[in-house]
């Protein structure tokens, strides 16, 4: 299995921070020697500081972590189990699917974000719009995956389920469920990082709390460290979220 | 008689004990006409298949092997069937607990072990757990894959992931086996050895095995009957008895004059149904 074009994983490591540290130290002096104006880009020890400011010392931030991340699970706990029912539907009942696939189509090409002024006014500044925007992503993702899942069933698992006599539930039970895992798998992954882009975007435009409302506020004062420093937390979340997922999914699909 | 009754079959089978063996196959003027597009697969056939015998058919691609297969496991749409076949004395169901289906590819489940595929069939079939854990522990063992029952098929190879679909097939109690070319995606070494695996696991039981091969020296060494079919619309051209004796083993026929006789003479029959 081993290539020997392919570096160890020490090395590989080393040469990763190799680069970042390259592109840290470019970035910081460019904004120390004024190249660019550190109000458009501010500075990496700038960030730092703030971060460890916010989230260490004042611990402010860690309330709209909160937050964020409470939007995002109920928001992807909804539109995944949504997802997952409406799916097995359209995958037992392809009269279902015919007529609301088109349907399904067209809400889902509807730019979502766009869709947020609306729940806010809906669903109130709080937590209800943000899950809103989150689910209407999710929710489509996860669909989506689980109808191609049902459909990617061996058709010789058909075959031979039919020769042993096995009954509807027991063939979906058996046979199409099992086989569909890995490819839900694939779109909850996909569905959770969407979940945490639609709360965030949502707090955007308006709320109360959360990492995407303090956001807008360090933008709106030129605050560029704070913004790069949430932006780098976003997405270290989202690295987070994924390799959760990942894990899971190795721990769960060993079979694979 | 060790034939396949079991006291754990599901269905009412008080009465079958005085009974003849079960598992006779019965085609009677069999045609197969597929309407939509116009397609004879197979004419006029007419095949009686005792219990407990080992029949392969041979014949051309397209013949319609698989299709009398189907017809017998109630795969065939009811427009299609001609004819009368009887199925352990009765019209073909599917998902009858009278046969046992092995097609040409393994069909394991990728999630399920060696173990927890073979166990497949029979937890479909609402066998008891330990009963059929026993039987297929069992099974596993007879087609040499102790020590695998916790491998999952991406670490079998096809010749294990084979056997493992042999050990599915055979913890079924159905008296009747029908087989699509279970070894035909098989390298020549692999082949022996598994014909020798179900040669020697039909031993014990005896039960009705209905096989389908294009290797015609897989289909001699293995059968009590072996019936030449021509090509589409499928017809019986030959039914060779293979007067070998039992029990055999696959590997030593190849060096018996009898079994090279018998070879050339179903291969003859076979060129003939060709040149017509």
């Amino acid at each position: 299995m081993t290539d020997e074009r392919v570096w160890g994983s020490r090395k590989i490591w080393a040469a990763r921070l190799i680069v970042l540290a390259v592109f840290f130290v470019f970035w910081e002096w460019a904004a120390h020697s004024k190249l660019i104006d550190p109000i458009l880009i501010g500075k990496p020890t700038g960030i730092v500081q703030y971060l460890w400011q916010e989230v260490l010392v004042t611990q402010s931030l860690l309330n709209d972590f909160y937050w964020s991340m409470g939007g995002t699970m109920i928001a992807f706990v909804l539109g995944s189990v949504a997802g997952v029912l409406v799916g097995m539907l359209f995958v037992t009942s392809p009269s279902t699917e015919a007529v609301f696939n088109p349907i399904f189509t067209a809400l889902n090409a509807m730019p979502r974000i766009a869709l947020a002024p609306l729940f806010i006014i809906w669903f109130g500044l709080g937590l209800g719009s943000k899950v809103a925007v989150g689910f209407s992503l999710t929710f489509f993702i996860v669909l989506s995956s689980t109808v191609a899942g049902g459909r990617g069933v061996n058709p010789d698992h058909i075959t031979l389920a039919r020769t042993l006599g096995a009954s509807e539930s027991q063939i979906f039970r058996k046979f199409v469920l099992p086989s569909a895992v890995p490819v839900i798998f694939n779109g909850l992954r996909l569905g959770l990082v969407f979940a945490l882009l639609g709360v965030i975007g949502a707090e955007i435009f308006a709320s109360e709390h959360g990492l995407g409302q303090t956001l807008s506020v360090l933008a709106a004062s030129f605050k560029t460290n704070g913004v790069f420093g949430i932006i780098f937390l976003l997405s270290m979340i989202g690295v987070g979220i994924s390799w959760g997922m990942s894990s899971l999914e190795n721990r769960l699909l060993r079979w694979r | 008689m060790n034939v396949a009754m079991n006291p754990t079959q599901t269905r009412a089978s008080a009465g079958t004990v005085t009974k003849p063996a079960p598992g006779s196959i019965i085609f009677d003027k069999v045609s197969v006409v597929f309407e939509p597009a116009k397609l004879t697969a197979v004419s006029e056939f007419s095949l009686n298949i005792a219990p407990g015998e080992f029949v392969s058919f041979v014949g051309p691609s397209g013949c319609g092997k698989t299709t009398l297969l189907n017809f017998a496991a109630g795969l065939l749409p009811s427009g299609a069937r001609r004819g009368t076949l009887l199925v352990n004395g009765k019209p073909p169901v599917t998902g009858s607990h009278d046969l046992a289906y092995m097609l040409a590819r393994d069909a394991l489940a990728p999630w399920r072990t060696a173990l927890g595929n073979a166990e497949l069939g029979t937890e479909v079939r609402g066998v008891p757990a330990e009963k059929r854990r026993a039987r297929v522990l069992d099974l596993l063992e007879k087609v040499g894959l102790k020590g695998f029952e916790n491998a999952y098929p991406k670490a079998l190879s096809q010749g294990m992931r084979q056997r493992v679909a042999l050990a599915r097939t055979f913890s079924l109690d159905s008296p009747i086996l029908l087989m699509d070319e279970p070894f035909g995606a098989l390298d020549a070494q692999t082949k022996l050895q598994l014909e020798d695996v179900l040669l020697s696991l039909w031993q014990r039981e005896r039960r009705t095995v209905l096989f389908i091969t294009h290797d015609l020296s897989e289909a001699v060494s293995m059968s009590d009957r072996v019936v030449v079919m021509s090509s589409r619309p499928g017809r019986i051209i030959a039914d060779v008895p293979i007067t070998l004796g039992r029990p055999r083993s696959v590997r030593a026929l190849q060096k018996e004059a009898h079994y090279h006789e018998l070879y050339s003479q179903v291969w003859s029959k076979l060129e003939e149904g060709l040149s017509q």
